[in-house]
């Protein structure tokens, strides 16, 4: 299924994001070089401090205290983010609701309501009874489902880190077939509890950091880099095929023309350069792009030790001399890693950054890793005017590769 | 204070519903209250009064039926 024929349009987007919940600020912020990070106390004593960054999210606006029964805070993200790109896309309505999907891309679930349900029942051995439609993986989904009243397929990919660039791609591959006119796409996750952050700390992902220091605690692509920053929050984008945008006058931030994936195979959680380049060398070719077309990549440059240099040696691969042509950051060193809706989070940024001609800096890289030789977006404030196509990658434990291509429109 | 005066006030604080805009004798599920919420609505008045409902009750969904049966419970307990 080839290219530039079946190219999809992006044509709303919505976030609740650490940096906001209105996404042109959110890219000014970010563009600014505005890390949203934070440093958050352990819950009891013989728990660590952690790097994060929340969403400062008000359910009220969104929900009744009665609709708010069994709803976990990743649906409430989900639908509030949702509902906003469907809003921006000045979409309701627009569609037959049959022929409207949403795909939602979501690692950990309803985590909180994970924990609350053990901390009940072993105190006391109750166990809250909405336990399971909170926690369920594929919530946010039917809650985005029921209160946009998309009644076409409502489905979950919970592919870890990247989940939600998985939902955009098979977002778009079903608008490619014909299964649906419009497509609600994006992702939503909530992971800051206690069991969550304690989990991530154990698995040694998590940035170290100086008392006061948190917000430059994520250094993607450093020498002196140390993990990533938890993040939450939900994004959302919406997808039609360019004919559907166009006939119904619809304004288009930008094309997803391309969209590859891949499996390692090798290594539950250790990356690897071969598994990503083929996602990336699928996704350029349903794009019908070569690497040297490409402007900007919206890396998944989680600042982990290896992650960062198996990506770098993936993009060398597969860029050669042009390498230095192609302008790199990863924005998770000022939202976090928001796992299940990074991917979504990411390619809303990518969108945008298509869109105003800008690119958002790779931040707290000041002494760059040489063994990640990439030309990095070192400063805020950059712009790019000629800039055509991006991508935006997402590497998840489990080995799979997602990566997204968008083109200016 | 009444258990269906408690209930009521357990329901504005809950879901901040207004006595007087539910109707005590008619069931919650017919008064917008869906059955996920009743069933949260369940489990907070058996942690608030101490009890345990009877699942052969579990027909009971009107509040002035809950707090009847809830002094039933109680009396019970007491005896």
């Amino acid at each position: 299924m080839g290219g530039l024929a079946n190219v999809i349009a992006v044509t709303g987007i919505g976030v609740i994001s650490p940096h906001g919940d209105d996404h042109e600020a959110m890219f000014a912020a970010l563009m600014r070089g505005e890390s949203a990070i934070h440093e958050l106390a352990g819950d009891s004593p013989n728990a660590r401090p952690a790097p994060v960054a929340t969403a400062a999210f008000d359910p009220a606006p969104w929900f009744t205290p009665l609709q708010l029964a069994g709803v976990d805070r990743v649906s409430q993200l989900a639908v509030a983010a949702a509902q906003k790109a469907l809003t921006d896309a000045n979409a309701e309505n627009a569609c037959d609701a049959r022929r409207i999907g949403v795909y939602v891309g979501c690692g950990m679930g309803g985590c909180a309501a994970v924990e609350t349900a053990y901390v009940f029942g072993l105190r006391n051995g109750r166990v809250p009874p909405l336990s399971v439609p909170a926690s369920m993986p594929n919530a946010p989904a039917a809650h985005v489902a029921m209160r946009v009243k998309a009644t076409g397929p409502v489905l979950t990919y919970s592919v870890a880190c990247a989940s939600s660039a998985v939902a955009i791609g098979e977002a778009a591959k079903a608008i490619r077939c014909g299964e649906v006119d419009m497509a609600i796409a994006g992702g939503s996750e909530a992971p800051i509890a206690p069991g969550s952050i304690r989990a991530w700390q154990a698995m040694q992902t998590l940035a170290l950091f100086e008392p006061g220091n948190a917000a430059s605690s994520c250094r993607p692509f450093a020498i002196e880099r140390t993990g990533f920053a938890l993040g939450e929050g939900a994004a959302f984008l919406i997808l039609e095929s360019s004919a559907h945008a166009r006939a119904r006058g619809a304004r288009r931030y930008a094309e997803l023309s391309g969209y590859g994936l891949s499996c390692d195979a090798t290594h539950l959680t250790k990356p690897d350069a071969t598994g990503q380049q083929a996602a990336i060398r699928n996704a350029l070719a349903q794009a019908g792009l070569q690497p040297q077309d490409i402007g900007y990549c919206n890396a998944h440059g989680t600042a982990t030790r290896i992650g960062d240099v198996v990506e770098s040696e993936a993009l060398g691969a597969l860029w050669g001399k042009d390498i230095d042509r192609l302008r790199v950051s990863s924005t998770k060193s000022m939202h976090g890693h928001l796992i299940g809706a990074a991917g979504a989070l990411e390619a809303a940024i990518t969108v945008l950054a298509l869109h105003r001609s800008q690119l958002p800096p790779n931040a707290n890289c000041d002494n760059a890793d040489p063994a990640c030789r990439l030309n990095l977006v070192r400063n805020a404030g950059e712009s790019a005017p000629g800039l055509g196509a991006a991508i935006s990658s997402s590497f998840a434990f489990g080995g799979s590769n997602a990566v997204l291509v968008f083109q200016r429109t | 204070m009444s258990s269906l005066k408690k209930l009521q006030d357990l329901l504005h604080e809950k879901y901040s519903i207004d006595p007087a805009t539910l109707d005590p004798d008619a069931s919650m599920l017919e008064q917008g209250i869906d059955s996920l919420a009743l069933a949260e609505f369940l489990f907070d008045i058996e942690d608030r009064f101490g009890i345990e409902f009877p699942d052969a009750r579990a027909d009971v969904n009107s509040l002035s039926g809950l707090a009847r049966l809830i002094d039933e419970i109680k009396a019970a307990q007491t005896a």
